[in-house]
């Protein structure tokens, strides 16, 4: 008697998460959620959150609520690779969206590949993601290394730097970065010339035996895409050398984003250039207003981080190519994403077909003081398209 | 010499190595770049081989300890008061008290518990202070500036070095001879000594040994908060900060001799030097070196420069 009672309880329950799971749209979100990761990831899943909240408000996907199941990456591909397999198998997502540092990104959409889920990368930064590691199922809506090193490369032309040295981390995203800076100034400014050429480790915390290499060097730019702490550390290691009034800093990795910006204040050196995907104070297109109110609600500050956009928009594309297509199936999905177009707080994007790469161009400018804040701010604004014109 | 450059600029291929003979101010501020590399290093080394000389703990929880001390120091000096030196005070109390709850509410019942237990125990606190330092703080990188005094560089004839750098280089050897004096002139610091010898002894004599474990893990944890303190201006306080510290102190205590203050000293030079050489020799090896360093001693001497064989500590 207990025995068929428990039979028939667990098929119910069996019938009803089929039932639940045929009513709504199950998103896997891929985020480092807790640890070092967090101060990304706690922004991204902001966006993240509010996108969904915003498409169920209007009705959800195809008329069926979105629920996301977001699992931490932990910054680490093995971890990501795990959490990726455990949202399809376990958790049955329709899709996976998120990824955060270039190696967890390549981990993910692998997942992807194999599993035949469709994978919407929002940050990772390597160009192989789009190129040589690209498959059917995965999309980017996140900028990547070419663009950014050709946007450096007509920085430097423009700053009219003759000597460059170059500072990368030592992991994919670094090396990609390089390769698109050499690339970017053979396009913009053949004149430079490379004179050194530097790697650090991942999460280096100890930069004066790099410092002093360049400072030796003779070089009047320094190009680099050392971000988040790893340029705090740099920074605050290098301005005592007085590294900072020697060259000009260009930089990708985003170091022009309001979270280091407001964190490093008064310690921000000078003549630093850089790169964000929005700032908060800057507002390029008119929808842009109205997002920055939401988010400063649930960020519960005005002064919101550049995280969340990159995870919003990541969600706005899957909805939009779901409702092209019909369907969440994952190459009608896949099918839909191609070419697609939508409108975003930063601007309109649209994903290329054949790379299946957005058009993702990013703000640069020069970090400067300002009248009345404690921060630098980006000024003036110059936003570098998406477009790489041989 | 010159041929001696151009040897390593032609025929070895290496830059760095030829920038180094060639360019001799180069040559001293990586020098100089090691020993205040080191002196930071040492001050955070030694209170973890001194709490491992006296308590025989492994205390994992001493990287944790030192990213406390960082954050400290940025609410205290960065949010509060913008004075940096009371930050570093305060840091070092902060940790005096963090220590006292530790020892006396939970490392006290491990003494006698086999390496396991402790290994357990110490890393409990770890995860946990992990998620205490982002319940306060959050998961920002924050930035602390540089004393008011110290936030330029001196001219030392060949070449500028930032003051704060050269700081740090006097403190280490102050500190290394402080403990010294400490524990060889000193009555607490003969009674830790002989409880390093047989902690049953001494209290059969009717010494409170108790209160010295505590008094050693104090000044062990009070020395991690100020060298976190003193490290916050070059090193962003962020979480994830204490596993890398962990890494470096461990392999300079072991290449030391584990329980030696001199040892932690020699050993956080050796590990400065060979950091700061050979990023620029080899720059692709940056990895591997603290982890070369300690293989080389554990098969040439595995008990440290300057520890005691196992067991042959009479």
């Amino acid at each position: 008697m207990r025995r068929s009672l428990l039979v028939a309880t667990a098929a119910a329950a069996v019938l009803t998460a089929g039932a639940v799971q045929a009513d709504e749209i199950r998103i896997g979100v891929l985020y480092p959620i807790a640890g070092t990761g967090a101060v990304y990831g706690e922004p991204a899943m902001h966006g993240h959150n509010m996108a969904v909240d915003e498409l169920n408000a209007a009705g959800g996907i195809l008329g069926k609520k979105i629920v996301s199941f977001a699992r931490d990456t932990k910054l680490k591909p093995a971890a990501a690779s795990a959490a990726a397999k455990e949202l399809i198998t376990k958790d049955g997502v329709n899709v996976l969206v998120g990824g955060l540092s270039s190696a967890v990104g390549l981990a993910i959409s692998e997942v992807a590949r194999q599993e035949g889920v469709v994978y919407v990368a929002t940050i990772p930064k390597t160009i192989k993601l789009t190129t040589e590691k690209r498959h059917d199922h995965v999309f980017r809506t996140a900028s990547h290394t070419d663009f950014e090193g050709d946007a450096m490369g007509q920085i430097v032309a423009k700053l009219g730097l003759k000597k460059i040295c170059d500072i990368q981390l030592d992991y994919a995203y670094g090396h990609d970065l390089a390769a698109g800076i050499e690339k970017g100034l053979k396009r913009h400014a053949p004149g430079a010339e490379k004179v050194l050429d530097l790697r650090v480790k991942l999460g280096a915390t100890d930069y004066n035996a790099f410092i002093s290499q360049i400072m030796g060097a003779g070089c009047d730019g320094v190009t680099s895409g050392l971000w988040g702490s790893h340029f705090v550390n740099f920074a605050q290691q290098g301005s005592p050398f007085g590294l900072f009034n020697q060259i000009k800093y260009i930089s990708g990795g985003e170091i022009a984003s309001h979270e280091i910006a407001g964190k490093m204040k008064g310690d921000y050196p000078d003549n630093v250039w850089s790169n964000t995907y929005e700032l908060w104070y800057h507002h390029h297109d008119p929808s842009h207003v109205a997002f920055q109110e939401a988010l400063a609600e649930r960020s519960g500050t005005k002064e919101t981080a550049m995280w969340p956009v990159l995870a919003y928009i990541g969600v706005k594309f899957i909805a939009a190519a779901a409702e092209k297509a019909g369907s969440m199936d994952a190459d009608a999905l896949a099918a839909a994403l191609k070419g697609m177009s939508i409108d975003t707080p930063v601007g309109p994007r649209t994903i290329d077909p054949e790379t299946h790469q957005a058009d993702t161009g990013q703000f640069w400018g020069p970090m400067v003081k300002k009248e009345g804040v404690d921060y630098r701010v980006m000024d003036p604004v110059t936003f570098i398209p998406a477009v790489i014109e041989e | 010499m010159d041929s001696l450059i151009q040897f390593a600029q032609q025929d070895l291929g290496n830059p760095g190595l030829a920038a180094l003979l060639s360019n001799p101010s180069f040559a001293f501020i990586q020098l100089m770049n090691s020993f205040s590399q080191a002196m930071n290093l040492f001050i955070i080394a030694a209170g973890l081989s001194l709490i491992f000389g006296v308590l025989r703990v492994i205390n994992f929880a001493h990287g944790a300890f030192y990213m406390f001390g960082a954050y400290i120091v940025y609410s205290v000096a960065q949010e509060w008061t913008g004075n940096f030196w009371l930050g570093v005070a305060a840091a070092g109390l902060g940790l005096a008290v963090m220590a006292v709850v530790i020892e006396r509410g939970l490392f006290q019942y491990i003494y006698d518990k086999e390496h396991l237990m402790q290994l357990l125990l110490t890393f409990a606190v770890v995860l946990i202070l992990s998620d205490v330092a982002k319940i306060i703080w959050g998961t920002d990188q924050y930035s602390v500036s540089y004393p008011a005094s110290m936030k330029g560089a001196v001219d030392l004839g060949v070449t500028f070095y930032p003051t704060y750098r050269l700081f740090l280089i006097v403190v280490g050897p102050a500190i290394a001879i402080g403990l010294w004096l400490f524990t060889e002139r000193t009555r607490f610091g003969r009674l830790t000594r002989a409880a390093t010898q047989d902690r049953e002894m001494l209290s059969a004599l009717g010494v409170n040994v108790p209160i010295i474990y505590t008094g050693v893990f104090i000044l062990g944890s009070v020395l991690a908060g100020i060298g976190g303190g003193l490290a916050a201006p070059f090193n962003s306080p962020t979480p994830g900060m204490d596993a890398t510290i962990i890494v470096d102190c461990f392999v300079i205590v072991i290449v030391g001799g584990l329980g030696s203050i001199w040892g932690s000293f020699i050993g956080a030079i050796i590990y400065g030097l060979v950091f700061n050489y050979g990023s620029v020799i080899v720059p692709n090896w940056q990895d591997v070196f603290p982890f070369l360093i300690l293989l080389a001693v554990l098969l040439v001497r595995p008990w440290g420069l300057f520890g005691k064989p196992e067991g042959g500590n009479a």
